[in-house]
């Protein structure tokens, strides 16, 4: 049919523009907004007005650069740490699973379907100083009785990386379970041993999923506020506490905004190096 | 097959092989272990207000609970949006996802960033962004709101999860299908859908937990609508209820349940993914 | 394949055009001004929170005052909104219902949707904030904000000026020092929910010695196990009284010095963290041996969580909170608000809900009621239940004692609350 084969260059606008519209519309025009607050000044009392004060970046980025650093380092720490673990379990799943693959990957996910709110608060009570974890290990004398979890770096990470392994660990597990046994097979009938046949065939196949998976978890673990919130401590402050008390307690709307546009584009700017370093372009065309 | 003659592996690879099986077990132990406090925590019966030391075992919250409407009103309200958001967020997702990965077409980059920007924008903006929006249309906030917020920043983690498993997706078997005389449509539902199907439900698993999960947005969009994370974040502040974990306890064996019914209809039924030379290494 | 892509030009200038169109309607209407006049109401409600049905209460009934009659007011609308924290309203443990409520309902035949929507002052007045400057209404009739977002409320001029002539009960039986605050003075915009005293908590087993100042909190000695709110106005005032300045007194220098003091020993790691509310559990499990706290949390804690637990006024003075219920502007059924906050002001209401809540009640005779119904407990034969009404009986009202030693907040202009907050944000981010 002539007029089919002619409208079928329509076809990838046509499946793009329920999702993109709706991006557009609920995201991009508010998000141009808070821009354009960003670039005023004033208060609640007096008004703000829009002034183009793009001196406010200089500012915030100046003010808050140790916080920026701790949240891409911590944020970095969570994804690697979410690769270390969480590729060895999307592995097991998908190779080893056989018929409890289904079973297994929704065992996974499912501790998340509780309020986070509940999985945080019992790990605070799982870690308490004296709790049942570190109050028996000290009654034993294995750790000294000032020793504490909570409150300290390590806690935040933990705290992040539990909440997003299953980010991790779905894309891989997906990227995975689509590769064909017959390729591993065939590496090992070239007389690879097992672990050449993985560092040569699964590894670079499962790239995309540890793509999407790093992203799924750098990206919103930057921003991350309740991790540090609960677990933390001042000295744990990341970017993403900053700018919630910057919008919420202070009321200093423009330096928030500001703040969050920094953010935007620092981890949009990893993101397309890493993209590039990845390769990602032949990723994902298909 | 290998030529080579078969021998055994020696012990340390047996030990290597066995071990993986074996951390993915711990891994998950581990995962259910703040799960386990919170069910162990259902059946406390604390004095005080704060459910945080163990004082006696009771049943009983879990017959209170079903009175306790400020608890349970939250709860049926996060629910309907988290299913709601889900379905719409996996559908606008999948398509963005299809047409990324299987069409060549002007404007890629642009929708690649529009993907990702919302990912990497903290909440609180996105949050206090659309409640900006909403007002200024002179809207009222409450459960469409928060709806659409949802389906919103699902989206790109809807389009993320799906691309990595469209990647380098095989045109031969759709190829193959049309060649065979299968229409376009056909061949989406027979051959396409069921094979990225793995991929699609991964979405919606991820977007359903976010959904529930979602407290800096909703807390700007709700109104005066009280979703499940909202009233915990402001209750843990000052005692969180045994009732609480009784209602996220139900949650979990109702969606454990809802697994192995599935299984065991699978098992029933016949399996329609499209892997017949499916082998286990 | 035959495709033929739309020209990335026209894709872009109708993206822009989109994006230019709705970004202008957004900023033309992003100039928030003050609103002091009520506008037009009725607005749909939201979906109800809880109210439960009217059931059987447990709780022990107080006899009640007499009440006086309201000079006679326009129609009622049958309904009230109230936005409150949680844990602030009677509840019945069997049936989830809110004895109280059920009996305003009663009485009145007003339906009441309580809300509990307030987790946090300034995230609340995020959420507000955009419909008050627009001049929309929030939908709310009556919220319960803390006595400092109160004085920010009526410096933007968001609520609605009371009308006392609707509110006998209140001005016959409020507690006179709860009378006229620093806040609101003469009380133009608010009536007193529930107040408490902002003071010191630690658990002497672990301190090893009694506390009796702020400075105990920088003590070396309890590195790492101390905390501190994370609420501005309360820290900031605190450590004020500790330099011997009274808040409301404090110049500039005066808080540089605070933010020193502070500065200098969040660096050396004295403070485990800065709390909201839930310094609780960690001062009940042990994480923490001494941190600030509130007087009726850790009576509590002493009955329930942890009873070597111990509540003091610094030495140098305390401070006292009150929360308070206020009119924001565009609130659709005043009438009724005026009968529901009365209301709170009769002895029937006001005993049950501090038996419940256990914070200091404004309302007179209730700290005298709540000792008789401790006695009539305890000969009942519910000790248990007896020590806790004995305890709220304490715990209903401040003794001269601490009344001479809590002082108020300072009510800061909008420059001061900037030049405040910058400054303890530095303390607070590492």
């Amino acid at each position: 049919m002539p007029l089919r084969r002619r409208l079928r260059w329509l076809t990838p606008y046509l499946f793009l523009i329920p999702g993109g519209l709706w991006l557009i519309v609920f995201f991009v025009a508010p998000m141009i907004v808070m821009a354009s607050v960003s670039l005023q000044e004033g208060s609640l009392a007096t008004g703000y007005r829009l002034t183009w004060n793009f001196a406010v970046y200089g500012q915030v980025i100046n003010e808050y650069l140790p916080q920026f650093w701790r949240s891409g380092i911590y944020a970095l720490s969570v994804t690697l740490l979410a690769l270390l673990f969480g590729y060895p379990m999307a592995y097991t799943i998908a190779f080893r699973g056989g018929r409890a693959k289904n079973i297994l990957l929704l065992l996974v996910i499912l501790p998340f379907f509780t309020a986070f709110i509940i999985r945080t608060l019992s790990w605070k009570l799982i870690l308490a100083d004296n709790g049942f974890v570190l109050g028996t290990l000290k009654s034993f004398g294995l750790l000294d009785q000032g020793f504490h979890v909570l409150a300290s770096p390590i806690a935040v990470i933990s705290g992040l990386t539990y909440n997003f392994l299953p980010f991790m660990v779905l894309p891989v597990y997906v990227a995975l379970e689509k590769i064909d046994p017959h390729l591993v097979e065939a590496a090992n009938d070239l007389y690879a041993s097992r672990l050449q046949a993985f560092l040569r065939v699964t590894l670079p196949l499962s790239m995309p999923g540890i793509f999407a998976g790093s992203l799924l978890v750098f990206i919103p673990a930057v921003g991350d506020f309740i991790n540090a919130d609960i677990l933390g401590s001042r000295d744990t402050t990341m970017i993403g506490n900053v700018i919630q008390r910057l919008f919420l307690n202070t009321n200093a709307y423009p330096e928030a905004s500001a703040l969050g546009f920094v953010v935007m584009t620092v981890v949009l700017v990893l993101v397309a190096i890493y993209a590039r370093v990845v390769g990602a372009r032949e990723l994902t065309v298909g | 097959m290998s030529a080579l003659p078969a021998r055994r592996p020696p012990l340390v690879q047996r030990l290597l092989h066995g071990l993986l099986p074996l951390y993915t077990a711990l891994a998950v132990i581990y995962l259910f272990v703040p799960i386990a406090v919170m069910i162990a925590f259902s059946f406390n019966d604390p004095l005080g207000r704060q459910n945080i030391t163990w004082q006696g075992f009771t049943l009983e919250n879990y017959v209170q609970v079903w009175s306790r409407s400020d608890i349970t009103g939250p709860m049926a309200a996060s629910l309907t949006v988290a299913i709601v958001s889900t379905i719409g967020a996996t559908i606008l997702g999948t398509l963005i996802g299809l047409a990324l990965t299987r069409y060549e077409f002007r404007g890629q980059g642009p929708l690649n960033l529009l993907i990702y920007v919302p990912m990497a924008t903290p909440e609180v903006i996105m949050g206090a962004s659309l409640l900006a929006m909403w007002v200024t249309l002179d809207i009222q906030r409450g459960l469409p709101t928060i709806i659409i917020a949802h389906v919103m920043f699902n989206i790109s983690f809807v389009v993320v999860t799906i691309r990595a498993r469209l990647a380098g997706f095989n045109r031969s078997l759709e190829e193959a299908a049309m060649d065979l005389g299968a229409d376009e449509w056909t061949t989406f539902r027979k051959v396409t859908l069921p094979l990225i199907l793995p991929g699609i439900l991964a979405a919606a698993l991820l977007a359903f937990a976010l959904s529930i999960d979602d407290y800096v947005i909703t807390s700007f969009v709700a109104g005066q609508t009280t979703t499940f994370p909202l009233w915990v974040y402001g209750a843990s502040r000052f005692g969180v209820p045994p009732e609480v974990n009784v209602l996220g306890t139900l949650i979990f064996v109702v969606a454990f349940t809802f697994i192995a019914l599935q299984i065991l209809w699978s098992r029933r039924g016949r399996r329609s993914t499209a892997r017949p030379l499916e082998v286990e290494p | 394949m035959n495709s033929r892509p739309l020209s990335s030009r026209t894709l872009a200038v109708a993206a822009l055009f989109v994006l230019v169109a709705v970004a202008g309607c957004g900023i033309a209407a992003q100039s928030p001004t003050p609103v002091t006049t009520p506008t037009a109401p009725p607005v749909a409600t939201g979906t109800p929170g809880a109210s439960g049905s009217p059931a059987a209460s447990g709780t022990p009934s107080a006899t009640a005052t007499a009440t006086a009659v309201p000079t006679p007011v326009p129609t009622l609308a049958g309904q009230v909104i109230f936005g409150n924290w949680p844990y602030y309203i009677d509840v019945d443990e069997d049936t989830g219902a809110n004895p109280t409520l059920d009996q305003f309902t009663a009485q009145t035949g007003i339906d009441v949707t309580y809300l509990e929507v307030i987790g946090d002052n300034s995230q609340f007045f995020g959420t507000i904030q955009p419909d008050l400057a627009a001049g929309h209404p929030t939908g709310y009739d009556l919220i319960a904000p803390s006595d400092w977002m109160v004085a920010r409320l009526i410096r933007l001029g968001y609520l609605q000026p009371l009308d006392k002539s609707q509110l006998p009960n209140w001005q016959a039986n409020a507690q006179p020092a709860l009378r006229d605050p620093w806040y609101d003075p003469g009380n133009v915009y608010s009536i007193p929910w529930q107040a408490g005293i902002v003071g010191i908590g630690y658990n002497e087993k672990l301190t090893g010695r009694p506390i009796t100042s702020f400075d105990d909190l920088l003590d070396p000695a309890f590195a790492g196990r101390s905390g501190l709110f994370s609420e501005m106005i309360d820290t900031m005032s605190l450590t004020l009284l500790s330099l011997g300045v009274k808040p409301e007194d404090a110049t500039p220098q005066d808080v540089q010095l605070a933010h020193d003091k502070l500065l200098a020993a969040a660096e050396t790691g004295q403070f485990r963290d800065f709390y909201d509310n839930s310094y609780y559990d960690a001062l009940a499990v042990g994480d923490l041996a001494i941190t600030m706290a509130w007087s009726g949390d850790i009576s509590q804690m002493q009955l329930y969580d942890n009873p070597d637990v111990k509540f003091i006024i610094p030495d140098t003075g305390g401070l006292l909170f009150v929360d308070n219920m206020v009119m924001p502007n565009g609130a659709a059924h005043p009438t009724d608000a005026y009968r529901f906050m009365d209301y709170w002001y009769t002895l029937e209401a006001a005993v049950p809900l501090t038996e419940y809540i256990g914070y200091f009640s404004p309302v007179v005779g209730v700290q005298e009621q709540v000792r008789l119904d401790a006695a009539a407990e305890r000969a009942a034969g519910h000790p248990r239940y007896a020590d806790k009404l004995d305890q709220v009986a304490a715990d209903s009202f401040p003794t001269a004692e601490q009344l001479a030693n809590v002082f108020d907040y300072k009510n800061l202009t909008e420059d001061e609350e900037r030049i405040w907050n910058d400054l303890f944000n530095d303390v607070l981010n590492g």
